[in-house]
């Protein structure tokens, strides 16, 4: 334990309750209640900077438990060499950088390169790179880039949940008639709720953190996307840019908030916590 | 004997205090300055910074490459915040590409750039243009020297122009009714374009439009309703709308596909002179023997005026421990003829200093890529610039593109954005801390 | 029967159709750098170029800035390898310890590891900088490798993994012969320790190798940066996405081909360790618990 315990506080512990502190002082380090709060809330770019994260985060998340729990089930079953390729191809991209793969999503949606622009332009409108990024369509943008570089290793968590599946229990089932449709939603479904519940509380956690991809994207915009599209990189502009450090240290606080709230929330609607499953 | 040997003495002494004198001479740059100095350029500066490396051995030089705060980047305020919280690491010269950035190192809380009237050279500050040294001016300190000057001229296609049979434009009037005429004879052509981050400085600066001036301190007025910013905005719409104005960026691979290189469908365009061969001949591959500049346009018979588009800083930090090496680098790469003198990798932009600039014209007019020499319109320009939009410690490109140039390219019109345009600069001088007069 | 088989067929087309999305993009990556800039608009995404334009393109982007590119690469692995093996060190100990201890104070570090796994990256970095600065770090490499080597994730599937895939009937038997805390650990948990430790390693590169924040914050001079921060550096140098470096920029040939190289070749060690953990991750990834 030794080893972990410094680490622990210095690196997670203390910083985090710097945050808090910094949240609720000002420069000079005089207490000042929520002063911050009500002051960065009012900011011209706050609300705008929350609703972007938010609506992304609910995209992202969509995504991920309709199509992750989806294509591990699909891939579960028989014919292993099959799905252990597909599991591979899938969780390729994983191996991108944050910013790496951002670049390589800047050459897939500027229809002048991309494999894809018979898709920009009937699905998105695009015929060029600014139509593309169009203001409307960035939550699902950035959404679409986390969910492929982040879908193929809980997809592959998935399939191992399902693999702890006792067979006698499939078979079972199978015995009385059920089909496989039936099989994965009644039971194998209901067995994943926890894995579940922590895909989404970690995703939800990251999620609202947004910083790579859209800081990387307004570089390469040539400003078309604003420096403060997410939550988080308002906070960033707060303290590098302003020097407002108990400002952006707020607006983490708010994060956090969200954070724990959506935590707790899928914790005590799943039970993850709970040791009777 | 001994007469002989004392005689010879005397004479290896004279030659070698003589050798010795003139090496001090031409080393004279070389040895006044010594120690080591920490310089960060952007990539396209780097040549430069290895150039002196070499030249001056005795300098250690230590050279960082950076973004050079682009497009309205916040590089530079991030590291300067951290080294002052850290009290060490400040690079003694840095270049910025954003010609706003010496405003706010010159203020507190940053409080980055050193006051270099006391310490440059000042019969080489008088070869700077005023309105140049003006830019550099915060709070009466001379806290930067522009590197090259980015007056905005008039590219004209010549063998094109002469192809269609039209005349060279020299107001907004002609160039708006040409436009019309090249949309319905020519459609596909185009006669500037609208999608830059840096538009406003295009077409609202070189007219007056006041939505960066500075009236005292810290007031800045933003009147995106003034008579000048309307009237512009009137005379594009119908240009934008046709198409003959698209609200697409130079740097895009799509610009180039579509209008550049083989299609060659660029008739005139509004830019600064940093386009000249880079931009034309390399980004967008237009062939050589076509394009020339001429006198940006003016407004009627009003006098002339035009806009900036950049213009990068060199800036000198306070902290430095070794401001004589750091000012003879500044100094060197700005005014010196090793640098300046051709138009290459050392020196792709109109010098700022008059005298550098003088050899740079020269060797631009004899560049067989050019139709015509594009010298002389460039240096009357670099005397029309626009006086009246200044430097603020908040970059207004990114108010630019995010609030007109995606509406632009979603259909809207830009007399429609411009209360939108006024806003979000207002809302970002607020929060930088400018009192803000919107009339 | 034909439902099955129609059933099948559907499997596979979405499957199918999922593969294409996530892998298209990965092979436009790799048939860029063969291509030229120009060559990149007007031919086929999928077409392969040749050989001569890949070495160019690598020229090209070895020469940016004194070789950068190959200081990058090493500062990556560097900080990736050395706070790894950091975190290997502390935290798998720590999450068995976790796992099978019963000392005071337990659950309190485990909700606190949980916790600090949700707190916004923003809040954490600024306070470490300070923390950092305090002690005179700043400016070195430890900067990057010590907040690298705090991986709480990795000690909560530490800790996963002891509490499942730990036979309680060892932990006894090395009870009853009376060993210690240490002796336990060394007789107990590190035979066992393989799956885990190749698992944790994994997740810990990857994350370490990808970490962008972090270093974009506390990294000033631009010949520390991970080759993470160094591809934006890269793309805020270049023409194509920053127009104030155009005036000059065509002398820096940094366009469309050399940036995919880039990006190629930030992304070849991470995709090794991932087809070395292959194994291991599908294994080991549910507590060793896969009945196979």
């Amino acid at each position: 334990m030794l080893p972990y315990l410094p680490l622990l506080i210095v690196f997670g512990v203390a910083p985090s309750i710097y945050a808090l502190d910094l949240a609720f002082t000002n420069v000079g380090g005089g207490w000042v209640g929520f002063h911050n709060f009500v002051r960065t809330y009012n900011d011209f770019r706050f609300l705008s900077a929350f609703r972007h994260v938010l609506v992304y985060t609910c995209v992202w998340l969509g995504a991920l438990i309709v199509f992750v729990v989806g294509l591990a089930l699909l891939l579960h079953g028989r014919a292993n060499r099959v799905s252990a390729t597909f599991r591979f191809l899938f969780y390729m991209p994983g191996a991108l950088a944050g910013s790496a793969a951002v670049l390589v999503w800047l050459f897939m949606l500027d229809p002048s390169v991309s494999p894809g622009s018979f898709l920009l332009h009937h699905v998105l409108g695009a015929d060029i790179f600014a139509q593309s990024i169009a203001p409307g369509n960035l939550p699902f943008i950035f959404a679409m880039i986390a969910f492929w570089t982040g879908a193929g290793g809980w997809i592959v968590v998935m399939y191992g949940a399902l693999n702890t599946i006792p067979h006698d229990l499939e078979e079972a089932a199978r015995i009385d008639g059920a089909g496989p449709i039936t099989i994965a939603l009644r039971l194998k479904l209901p067995l994943m709720r926890k894995w579940i519940a922590y895909m989404v509380i970690l995703s939800f956690a990251t999620g609202t953190q947004l910083f790579v991809e859209p800081q990387i994207v307004q570089t390469a915009s040539f400003g078309l996307v604003p420096d403060t599209w997410s939550a988080n990189q308002l906070a960033y502009q707060l303290a590098f840019r302003y020097a407002d450090f108990n400002g952006a240290a707020a607006i983490a606080v708010d994060l956090l908030m969200i954070g724990l709230v959506g935590a707790v929330l899928i914790v005590t609607r799943s039970g993850l916590f709970r040791t009777d499953d | 004997m001994k007469i002989n040997l004392r005689w010879w003495f005397i004479v290896l002494a004279l030659a070698a205090s003589a050798a010795s004198i003139s090496a001090t001479a031409s080393a004279a740059e070389r040895t006044s300055v010594s120690g080591s100095l920490t310089v960060w350029v952007d990539a396209v500066r780097l040549p430069v910074a290895k150039l002196y490396a070499k030249t001056h051995p005795n300098v250690h030089l230590n050279i960082v490459t950076f973004d050079g705060d682009g497009n309205g980047a916040t590089t530079m305020q991030t590291k300067i915040q951290l080294w002052n919280r850290t009290g060490h690491g400040w690079p003694d010269v840095i270049f910025s590409e954003q010609a706003n950035d010496p405003v706010w190192m010159g203020q507190k809380p940053f409080d980055f750039a050193l006051n270099l009237k006391s310490v440059f050279p000042k019969n080489l500050l008088k070869g700077w243009p005023a309105p140049s040294l003006a830019q550099c001016t915060v709070n009466g300190q001379l806290v930067c020297l522009q590197d090259n000057l980015a007056q905005e001229v008039l590219y004209v296609n010549q063998k094109l122009m002469k192809q269609f049979g039209y005349s060279v434009p020299t107001t907004w009037q002609q160039w708006a009714a040409l436009g019309e005429k090249v949309a319905k004879d020519h459609p596909g052509y185009i006669i500037g374009n609208i999608g830059d981050s840096y538009g406003a400085w295009l077409y609202l600066w070189a007219d007056q439009c006041p939505v960066s001036q500075v009236i005292g301190p810290n007031t800045v007025r933003i009147n995106s309703g003034d008579v000048h910013c309307t009237r512009m905005a009137s005379l594009l719409d119908p240009l934008i709308k046709s198409g003959v104005v698209p609200p697409e960026s130079v740097f895009t691979a799509d610009f180039a596909t579509k209008w550049g290189g083989d299609n060659d469908k660029i008739l005139l365009m509004p830019g600064p002179v940093w386009y000249a061969k880079d931009i034309f001949g390399g980004t967008l591959h237009v062939p050589a023997g076509e394009l020339t500049a001429t006198l940006p346009l003016r407004w009627n018979n009003e006098p002339l005026v035009t806009g900036q588009v950049g213009g990068g800083p060199w800036i000198v930090s306070r902290h430095s421990k070794n401001t004589a090496a750091a000012v003879d680098f500044v100094k060197w790469a700005t005014t010196s003829f090793a640098v300046k003198s051709k138009v290459n990798a050392l020196s792709p932009g109109y010098p700022s200093y008059a005298p550098a600039a003088a050899k740079w014209l020269t060797a631009l007019n004899k560049d067989p890529y050019f139709a015509a020499p594009e010298g002389p319109a460039m240096q009357a320009a670099a005397n029309a610039i626009w006086k009246g939009w200044n430097m603020v410690t908040y970059p207004d490109q990114p108010v630019w593109s995010n609030t007109v140039v995606t509406q632009l390219v979603a259909g809207k019109s830009l007399s429609s954005l411009l209360p939108a345009y006024g806003d979000g600069l207002a809302q970002n001088a607020q929060a930088a801390g400018y009192k803000v007069v919107r009339k | 029967m034909r439902l099955r088989v129609v059933g099948l067929g559907v499997r596979l087309t979405v499957l199918a159709m999922f593969a294409v999305f996530f892998i298209a993009p990965v092979v436009w990556l790799v048939l860029a750098p063969t291509k030229s800039d120009k060559a990149l608009i007007t031919s086929s995404p999928f077409s392969f170029g040749d050989f001569h334009h890949v070495a160019l393109a690598w020229k090209h982007l070895d020469a940016f800035s004194s070789h950068i590119f190959r200081r990058w690469i090493g500062n990556t692995l560097f900080y990736a390898v050395s706070a790894t093996a950091i975190t290997l060190v502390a935290g798998v100990p720590a999450g068995y310890g976790l796992a099978i201890g019963r000392f005071p104070g337990r659950k309190l570090v485990l909700s606190l590891t949980l916790v600090v796994m949700i707190v916004p990256g923003a809040a954490l970095v600024l306070p470490i900088f300070l923390e950092l600065n305090a002690v005179h770090l700043i400016g070195s490499s430890l900067s990057v490798i010590l907040p690298f080597a705090f991986f709480p994730f990795g000690v909560y599937l530490a800790y996963l993994y002891y509490a499942t895939a730990l036979p309680p009937s060892l932990l006894d038997a090395a009870r009853v012969d009376g060993c210690g805390e240490l002796q336990t650990f060394l007789r107990v948990a590190l035979p066992l320790a393989k799956p885990i430790v190749a698992l944790v390693f994994f997740f810990s590169f990857v994350a370490d190798w990808n970490n962008f924040f972090l270093p974009y914050v506390v990294l000033a001079d631009s010949n520390q940066y991970p080759i993470t921060v160094g591809l934006w550096d890269l793309l805020s140098s270049t023409p194509s996405f920053n127009p104030a470096v155009g005036g000059g920029g065509q002398s820096v040939k940094i366009f469309k081909p050399e940036l995919a190289l880039a990006t190629l070749i930030a992304v070849v060690p991470v995709a090794i360790v991932f087809l070395f953990s292959q194994r291991a991750l599908v294994r080991g990834l549910v507590g060793g618990a896969v009945k196979e």
